[in-house]
């Protein structure tokens, strides 16, 4: 079994689970979770059709598409205070700016691999995959999905307490 | 592995998308749907692309995405709209 199979096999079960969890889960909250992870596994596959330029764009638009609109559609917000969807979304596109900003930084220096495949026709290139995961572009990445996720539950808090969302 | 895998993982993704789209009451589950549907097309176009040899594939894909990007701005406009109104 290749390492192409071995990809396609995890990832197209993870994609088709969190699919069929996206579209039939009652809650919110769970459904855009499964979406998320069915995007980013899909971004995996799309490595594995040597297409990193549609991983990447589906990476992009995971982060800072889908997961503000996962974020304003299932955090809960009180009657008497409804004025925190903007600043949450707002929240989101400057942290959203600022990832881009540092990932064209790295591109520019050349720290992103653009060659990644794992088609066993073009080669693996696993000196490539071990620098996409360890470099400073994954570092961002993870920070920022870090800050993402605190952003989300510091609403979350300041709603439930009733106090306005900076 | 063969085109035709991505090809069926595609059409399996389209699948779950349009019967979200359609059991789900609210409209963010109904978005989530069409954000799976949006999903099914882009890789049944990169799929078509790496089996085709062609890299028109990989563009539609991105515009693809690019269509699903507008579409979620919609549906964060409209959550923002529908929540306002409370």
């Amino acid at each position: 079994m290749s390492l192409e199979q071995v990809v396609f096999a995890l990832a197209g079960a993870v994609c088709i689970a969190g699919a069929i969890t996206a579209a039939t889960h009652r809650d919110p909250r769970v459904a855009g979770a499964a979406l998320l992870i069915t995007l980013l596994s899909l971004a995996v596959l799309y490595a594995g059709l040597a297409a990193p330029a549609v991983a990447a764009a589906v990476i992009l638009v995971a982060l800072f598409v889908t997961a503000p609109l996962v974020v304003q559609l299932t955090v809960p917000v009180s009657r008497a205070q409804t004025a925190g969807g903007p600043a949450v979304a707002g929240a989101a596109v400057l942290m959203g700016t600022l990832l881009l900003a540092t990932l064209a930084v790295a591109i520019a220096r050349g720290e992103v691999p653009v060659s990644v495949s794992v088609r066993p026709a073009d080669g693996y290139d696993m000196a490539g995959l071990r620098d996409l995961l360890t470099g400073r572009a994954a570092a961002a990445a993870g920070g920022s999905v870090a800050v993402l996720l605190a952003a989300a539950l510091a609403a979350r808090a300041a709603r439930r307490d009733g106090s306005p969302v900076p | 592995m063969t085109t035709v895998a991505y090809l069926y993982l595609g059409a399996i993704l389209f699948v779950a998308g349009a019967l979200g789209t359609v059991i789900r009451a609210n409209a963010g589950g109904r978005i989530i749907g069409v954000e799976l549907m949006f999903a099914a097309a882009t890789l049944t176009f990169a799929a078509s692309a790496v089996g085709f040899r062609e890299l028109d594939g990989q563009v539609a894909a991105m515009v693809v995405i690019v269509v699903a990007i507008a579409h979620a701005a919609v549906g964060f406009s409209l959550g923002v709209g529908l929540r306002g109104r409370g």
